[in-house]
């Protein structure tokens, strides 16, 4: 490969990190200051004064509770979402006939579903099942949710696997169950990781089914607890922001943390 | 491992009298768990919504069959052609941006240098906010008296009254959601783009292929699939989206940045026209589905084959 | 090779059903909404996120104590708050108490029938006006539980005194005080023209037509009958809104502005814009940026009069109280108890401790104990003198027909709209 620095690029990614890092950098500084004084220096100056309070307000709203549910939200509908969606993605990707064809087509059609307009027969079903006000409530339609992506960007990934390699595993007399489990989930990957990334996200962001399925404070998520700063008649700014923060911290300790297994799962195979 | 005819002695009779299919292929029954569990919590839901979408209802009352109304009044509305214009600009907008960023910082951050590793975790970050907490911060930052647009008015064009135009609000709304999902769509062409054999890039050096010319002849060929999913996703995502409208601009200056799901949200959680709101969503389901189909049957992605076949 | 074998697909097709046969046959009724069955069962009780929380969770606490029947209150992210109660309503999962602005919000359920009508005695316990708007329909369904918050004008007093004027107390007199604030180059009135925040300049519209046409005309619009907005009146205040817009009173960013990101009150409390039309919340606001503002140079004072106009400056806009409404979900004994505690001292007091204003028969002797005693004294005196006191427009009309004309008022605010095409697009709503 080439050794000469491509400085074009090195730019553009300086200028890219300058518009990631600007707003970010508000975001801090805002959030550091206290509410008296916050404008002062504006959002991109240095801070007048640093303080903690903004935090212990935050904190002291129950946010902590309300980050371990989403915690615990977010692992659910991920390992639901990828126990499900690797064998439909494998059945799409290898099966024969009108598998192939039609269920990734009805997951297309998935894709599309706007939760907001299914909201109420969902909470409707969900109040029948009995799961009204409980984490299952907002774990597993939130799943639901995130399977037609989840799905398209599995079988993404293991449409790479080349029919040699099946050949092979077929030669062998291997039955489906195993070719899974040796060939196409280790190659695939990437698609499996940036499926779970996804649907991770998606039960972090999720507001309206929270909203919805969940009304005692045992059950509250993340995002109704940043909504107890954005009141339509308080303007706690700094609480506010350090409250945005505060929500992404988690996930910004497991991305660190598990950053180095996700990137390797992203390379997939690299050089054939 | 047992050889074939050992396996089939063990099998009860009944499996052996059908076919089996060649290969090793997975069966129906791989994708029927998670087909039902969808179809109770996506499907059925939908099919409700369609059923809605031919009644008349408020949410509190039982609804009432009113047959084909809302759908005449759906196609005779002319907010909901404006919203549809609305709609379709955000979307071009989003994606005319997203995705050559996308496609360059995802081949850049492919790249195994250390530095590259650093600063891709650090493109990441805007991913972790969740869609309202993004929103919110930019309300925030685009204050014309104390945000960004006061501080750094160059990079405004000195006009800090940036919600306060059509031109302005739709600017925002595309620069928002890009910075909130460039790193997704990035994340998907670095993967991708790790894959890409480098025997290719040899072979196109040793025939003396510039930089430009390999990356064109080469890179993008071969992200053609992912090109299909991230767009796909940008195409859904258009017409699905609605909360960074919302928090935003809330549809405004007055309707100028009502697209079609926003509409559709308001319709139902505002005037409380259930029936309305789920025509419109059937719509919206209906467009997108088939803006997906188009794209996949147009680029043989349900081919299911890789981007390597026959090489 | 053989895949899964059809009694290994017919097994995993039954196990799934019968899951869900199971689930659903496992269904609890929703968490602590008694379904009207024992009258002195539990009640759910709903409310906004907000600082009288605390207040509200004493007042549950010490209920609870006291009696058979237990009341559990759950706080709602206000921004979903409306979606949430619309969804629950008409399920098993319907609260039995819940926090509402009274009018036209309670409408829809008033005609569904979902709620209570509440014991006339506890009328007796609370100021006349306020007492309003929780009567719906002719039925008497929501008590005060809240402050009132009415709408005035607060001002800068540094800035007035600097520039040696008076604050306003006619229209002829609020204009001229645009043009001296416009040439020091301070903007006149703080607004948040973000579509995100158009219920800022709903007050304007309210006020001015109050002010033209007196109360008479918008009770008439909140009764049904929609053709009052052809009344000349609206034209124009329309007109004067679209001609102080020009004057530039609002600056040329409002259009950017939002409440809830501290836009416009920041604005007041630094000295970068003179006035500000708002709620009386907005106190609570200032205190929080500025404290010394709030307490030494933060002045307030009714909305003028407009010369020629029919209302009387005494008249009042905003909302008269927030109300607790009890739905048929609710076990009638606790719940009817429980709303008696929206008038017992321990509340009176918690809540101006918080800085609100009670509108209970006894809370003008409460009021000393609040943090701003001016303040709390000079609300108190302007609702209880109110011969008039409009309810927001939005809450007043409920969210379908409000909707609609929010985004009206939005139009002719940012100049989409002329005023006479302000007229004919409200009119449109309701044809």
């Amino acid at each position: 490969m080439r050794n000469r620095p491509n400085y074009l690029a090195g730019f553009a990614a300086l200028v890219w990190l300058a518009v990631i890092g600007v707003p970010l950098y508000a975001l801090l500084n805002t959030a550091a200051q206290p509410q008296t004084s916050y404008t002062d220096g504006g959002p991109l100056g240095l801070p007048s004064s640093l303080t903690f309070d903004n935090v212990l307000t935050v904190v002291r709203s129950g946010f902590l509770g309300y980050l371990w549910n989403t915690i615990l939200v977010a692992a659910a509908t991920v390992a639901i979402v990828l126990a499900l969606c690797v064998p439909i993605s494998y059945a799409v990707v290898r099966g024969r006939g009108w598998i192939n064809r039609g269920v990734f087509r009805l997951f297309l059609l998935g894709l599309a579903i706007p939760s907001q307009a299914v909201i109420i027969p969902l909470f409707l079903i969900v109040n029948k099942l009995g799961l009204y006000d409980t984490l299952w409530g907002v774990i597993l339609p939130t799943a639901a949710f995130s399977m037609p992506v989840s799905v398209l960007v599995i079988s993404g990934g293991m449409r790479e696997i080349s029919g040699d390699l099946y050949e092979a595993m077929a030669l062998d007399g291997a039955a489906p169950r195993r070719v899974l489990r040796e060939l196409v989930v280790p190659l695939s990957r990437s698609g499996i990781a940036t499926a779970g990334v996804f649907a991770a996200l998606q039960a972090w962001n999720g507001f309206l089914f929270p909203l919805i399925m969940t009304q005692s404070e045992g059950t509250k998520l993340a995002t109704l607890g940043l909504y107890n700063f954005v009141s339509e008649y308080g303007a706690n700014v700094p609480a506010l922001l350090a409250a945005v923060l505060m929500s992404a911290i988690p996930i910004l300790a497991v991305y660190l943390f598990a950053r180095r297994s996700l990137v390797n799962g992203l390379m997939g195979v690299g050089g054939k | 491992m047992a050889s074939l005819t050992g396996v089939r002695v063990e099998r009860p009779a009944s499996a052996v009298r059908r076919a089996a299919p060649s290969g090793g292929r997975p069966g129906v029954a791989w994708a029927v768990p998670g087909l039902l569990f969808f179809a109770v919590f996506a499907l059925v839901p939908m099919a409700g919504v369609v059923y809605l979408s031919l009644s008349h209802w408020d949410g509190l009352s039982s609804p009432q069959f009113i047959g084909l109304r809302n759908w005449t009044r759906f196609f005779g509305d002319g907010q909901v052609v404006q919203a549809t214009v609305i709609t379709g600009v955000l979307m071009l907008g989003n994606i005319a941006v997203q995705a050559p960023i996308s496609i360059l910082l995802g081949v850049w951050s492919a790249g195994y240098q250390r530095n590259r590793a650093v600063l891709s975790a650090v493109f990441f970050l805007p991913l972790l906010l969740s869609t309202a907490a993004t929103a919110v911060m930019w309300r925030q930052l685009l204050d014309p008296n104390f945000g960004l647009p006061a501080k750094i008015s160059w990079l405004f064009g000195g006009n800090a009254n940036v919600l306060g135009s059509q031109e302005g609000s739709i600017a925002a709304l595309v620069a928002v959601t890009s910075w909130q999902f460039i790193p997704f769509h990035t994340l998907l062409y670095q993967g991708a783009a790790r894959t890409i054999p480098k025997s290719l890039y040899e072979a196109a050096e040793i025939d003396g292929a510039g930089r430009v010319r390999a990356f064109f002849s080469i890179t993008l060929p071969q992200l053609r699939n992912t090109m299909v999913t991230s767009t796909t996703f940008m195409v859904v995502g258009g017409l699905t989206a609605f909360d960074i409208v919302l928090l935003l601009t809330n549809g405004g200056p007055g309707t100028d940045t009502t697209t079609l799901p926003f509409q559709m949200y308001q319709t139902a959680f505002m005037t409380y026209d259930f029936g309305y709101a789920s025509a419109i969503a059937t719509f919206l389901l209906l467009l997108a589905t088939g803006a997906s189909l188009l794209l996949v049957k147009l680029t043989g992605y349900q081919r299911m084959t890789g981007t390597l076949e026959g090489m | 090779m053989n895949s899964m074998s059809r009694r290994q697909v017919l097994a995993t097709i039954g196990g799934g059903a019968a899951l869900m046969a199971t689930a659903a046959a496992c269904k609890s009724s929703g968490s602590s909404a008694a379904a009207g069955g024992s009258s002195t069962g539990d009640v759910s009780f709903w409310t906004l996120v907000d600082p009288t929380n605390t207040v509200q969770q004493a007042e549950v606490t010490a209920f609870n104590a006291s009696g058979p029947g237990k009341v559990t209150l759950s706080t709602i992210a206000t921004a979903g708050y409306l979606d949430k109660i619309r969804t629950a309503m008409g399920s098993s999962a319907m609260p039995g108490l819940f926090f509402s602005w009274g009018g036209g919000s309670l409408g829809d359920y008033v005609k569904a029938g979902k709620l209570v009508e509440l014991d006339p005695a506890l009328k007796t316990h609370f100021l006349a006006s306020p007492l309003q708007a929780g009567i719906v329909d002719g039925k008497f369904v929501g008590v005060p539980c809240r402050g009132t918050q009415p709408v005035f004008v607060f001002y800068n007093k540094k800035l007035f005194t600097a520039a040696g004027v008076q604050p306003p107390t006619t229209w002829s007199e609020l204009t001229a005080l645009v043009k001296t604030f416009k040439a020091k180059g301070i903007t006149p009135f703080a607004l948040a023209g973000s579509g995100t925040s158009s219920w800022t300049e709903l007050m304007w519209v309210e006020y001015l037509v109050d002010r033209v046409a007196g109360p008479g005309l918008f009770q008439k619009l909140a009764a049904g009958d929609w053709s009052q907005w052809k009344d000349p009146a609206v034209l124009q205040a329309a007109e004067m809104i679209t001609e102080l817009i020009s004057s530039g009173a609002f600056g040329d960013k409002f259009g950017s502005v939002n409440y809830g990101a501290g836009g416009t009150s920041t604005l007041v409390a630094t000295g970068r814009a003179a006035m500000q039309l708002m709620g009386s919340w907005d106190y609570a606001t200032l205190a929080g940026i500025d404290p010394a503002f709030a307490a030494n140079d933060l002045g307030y004072v009714a909305f003028p009069s407009v010369e020629g106009g029919k209302g009387d400056i005494a008249n009042v806009v905003g909302n008269p109280t927030n109300y607790i409404s009890m739905t048929t979900a609710a076990a009638r004994t606790t719940a009817a108890d429980f709303l008696k505690s929206t008038y017992s001292d321990a509340y009176v007091q918690g809540l101006v401790k918080m800085g609100e204003i009670p509108v209970t028969t006894t809370a003008q002797q409460a009021l000393s104990a609040a943090s701003d005693p001016a303040y709390a004294n000079f609300q108190f005196d302007l609702v209880s003198k109110a011969p008039a006191f409009t309810q927001s427009w939005d809450q007043a009309l409920g969210s379908t027909l409000a909707t609609p004309m929010l985004t009206a008022i939005q139009k002719l605010f940012n100049g989409q709209s002329s005023p006479q095409q302000f007229v004919s697009a409200v009119l449109a709503i309701q044809s």
